[in-house]
């Protein structure tokens, strides 16, 4: 117990004296959240329209004058006839597609449909296109329009949301903060010398391990209120479901996470070498959290990998929570998933540890 | 008891030898120089005393306790100033030394008391909570000096603990040897400087990991240089007929 409390107030005395080490807790989160939401709500602009099928009929050259005419579109100078080629050729953003015998004779039958094809590679451009197309529709009938639009959005079918990555870049700053701080104060140790000092005394491996896992847990979940705060603010993020599970998935996840980060100063033996073991870490466990990627549509090989990975869990948990108020089945098991995780990275780096120099 | 007992130690990494069957014994109370020229050995063998490296073939006892079964307890008895960094820069002199009787779980009684002992001992005027890089080198040495003694261990490993102190300082530094060894303390000590090895009561020379001579510096001078008054060898003479010589 004294030790521990020895090991905690001398960590959090070094971290925060640390100007490395504070530009990382409190800096790179609010630079990096806000960096990604400029990246984000840029407006659509410019947006190149083209028309397949040719302007026969009234209403047609009525939407495209219009569109043109609200200063969003620009025609799409295209050489292909095909919608598809013209969007994957990246010659338009978006491609009405005449029906066939016209949109005036079938809007004379009733309701017209139109297909709009829209490029969404980025999401946010793309939803703005689909609202942009639906209120001049509306601004050229009084009432509701006859005339329905069959969207087919093309490269990013669900059409995930800011709201929807939000939550993705907060488990990454996190997991990043974490095993960095982690790793990095151990093998600064081992660099400098002071470890071999700290294994010549009477310590237990275990006291060693317990005095560097629990303050980086303390110091990582400080971090989290900030986290989450700059989210809310930035991205009008809502926190539909409870606060404490909240805490409690962030805790679980920390110990996790600051597990891993003392697997790699177990390996590593200088801090470049645990920095990198870091982004080594992060990367592929990024790309395979279904952050970006849905893990449902990954090949099951990579499927795999993101099921034995602690940020899917995270980010799982912060999505349900935050945006959907927390589905208490879901969260149970998440958090007994990462508890399990955790568990096992510190006792793998517990038996790993060493009190003595190889 | 002897205080050290070391018997056909050998430290091998991988095909090569940094300690190679060496035997000797250090008594209680005894300032015993270990020498050597660079990569000699003698911070293996030290890290092999205080329970920080397994030998691979060998015996060592340290206080009459085994050092590959009794590791734990051997690191209560002895104290360690390593060669690099002891101290943690970036925390005050009153950080580090509270850290260090965290980890050996003192008393908060006993620590206050050895605190004060020591540091008067070592003549300490600034204050406590000046971090540890301010200080000037000599300094920062003798307080690494009080944080390895300072759960009082019975003997103390000093791995070149003068190395780039100002020679006002390394004679300070010695005092302070001094006096440690006038309360009863072992001390096993390395260093490149002959005028300090003068000072200890044995002195051990080892070469590539063996060890080619053990004796007070007065009876190596003369078993050295038979034919000359030991008044007129220095230690710098024996060492390099020695140790780079023969
Ligand atoms: N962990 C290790 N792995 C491999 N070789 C090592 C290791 N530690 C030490 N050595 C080698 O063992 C030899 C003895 O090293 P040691 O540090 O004991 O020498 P030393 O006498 O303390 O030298 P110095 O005066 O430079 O401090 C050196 O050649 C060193 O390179
Ligand atoms: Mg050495």
């Amino acid at each position: 117990m004294k030790t521990l409390w020895g090991f905690i107030r001398k960590e959090f005395r070094q971290t925060l004296r640390d100007p490395r080490m504070r530009i990382l807790l409190f800096l790179a989160p609010c630079v990096q959240l806000t960096i990604f939401g400029v990246a984000l709500s840029t407006e659509a602009k410019n947006i190149r329209l083209s028309v397949v099928g040719g302007l026969s009929d009234t209403t047609l050259q009525e939407i495209h004058r219009k569109a043109l005419a609200s200063g969003w579109f620009i025609p799409a100078r295209t050489s292909s006839q095909d919608p598809f080629m013209q969007i994957q050729n990246d010659e338009a953003d978006a491609v009405m597609v005449t029906p066939v015998g016209g949109l005036d004779r079938s809007l004379g039958r009733g309701t017209g449909e139109l297909q709009l094809l829209i490029n969404a590679t980025n999401v946010t451009r793309a939803q703005g296109i689909e609202r942009y197309f639906s209120s001049i529709v509306r601004s050229l009938y009084e009432f509701k329009p006859p005339l329905s639009f069959d969207v087919r959005v093309l490269y990013n079918p669900a059409m995930r949301t800011a709201l929807f990555l939000v939550p993705g870049v907060m488990s990454m700053l996190v997991c990043l903060i974490t095993i960095l701080l982690t790793s990095m104060s151990i093998t600064r140790e081992k660099e400098l010398g002071t470890f071999e000092t700290l294994i010549a005394a009477p310590v237990r491996p275990e006291e060693v391990i317990l005095g560097k896992t629990v303050p980086f847990v303390l110091l990582g979940m400080s971090n989290i209120p900030l986290i989450v705060g700059v989210a809310m603010a930035l991205f009008g993020m809502p926190l539909r479901g409870s606060l404490w599970l909240l805490l409690l998935s962030a805790f679980v996840f920390v110990c996790c996470t600051v597990g891993i980060g003392l697997f790699i100063s177990t390996i590593a033996r200088t801090q470049q070498q645990s920095m990198m073991g870091g982004f080594l870490y992060l990367f592929p466990s990024v790309l395979l959290s279904g952050m970006v990627f849905p893990v449902e549509n990954m090949p099951w090989v990579l499927r795999v990998f993101s099921y034995i990975n602690p940020l899917t869990y995270f980010i799982e948990l912060l999505r349900n929570i935050m945006l959907k108020g927390g589905d208490a089945r879901l969260i149970v098991f998440n958090i007994l998933i990462l508890s399990a995780m955790a568990l096992l990275a510190i006792t793998v780096s517990w038996r790993r540890f060493k009190t003595t120099l190889s | 008891m002897s205080a050290v007992q070391v018997k056909n130690l050998s430290v091998q990494f991988g095909d090569f030898f940094a300690v190679k069957d060496l035997s000797f014994s250090v008594e209680k109370g005894e300032v015993f120089g270990f020498l050597g020229a660079n990569g000699a050995g003698k911070t293996t063998t030290i890290r092999v005393l205080c329970g920080l490296l397994l030998p691979s073939a060998g015996q060592a006892s340290v206080c009459g306790l085994d050092v590959l079964s009794d590791a734990f307890e051997v690191k209560k008895k002895v104290g360690y100033m390593s060669q690099k960094f002891t101290l943690y820069d970036d925390l005050t002199v009153k950080e580090n030394l509270d850290f260090t009787s965290a980890l050996r779980k003192m008393e908060p009684e006993k620590f206050r008391e050895q605190k004060e002992k020591l540091l008067k001992m070592i003549r300490f005027k600034s204050s406590e909570d000046i971090l540890v890089r301010d200080l000037p080198g000599g300094i920062k040495q003798q307080v690494s000096l009080v944080a390895a003694v300072l759960h009082d261990p019975e003997i103390v490993f000093l791995d070149e603990p003068t190395a780039g102190v100002s020679p006002a300082f390394r004679q300070r530094f010695w005092k302070l040897i001094g006096g440690l060894a006038a309360e009863g303390k072992t001390v096993f000590v390395t260093t490149h400087y002959m005028d300090e090895a003068e000072q200890c009561g044995r002195i051990a020379l080892m070469k590539s990991g063996e060890l080619i001579a053990l004796d007070s510096p007065q009876e190596l001078k003369r078993n050295s240089f038979p034919d000359r008054e030991p008044q007129e060898v220095s230690l710098e003479d024996v060492f390099i007929e020695q140790v780079e010589g023969g």
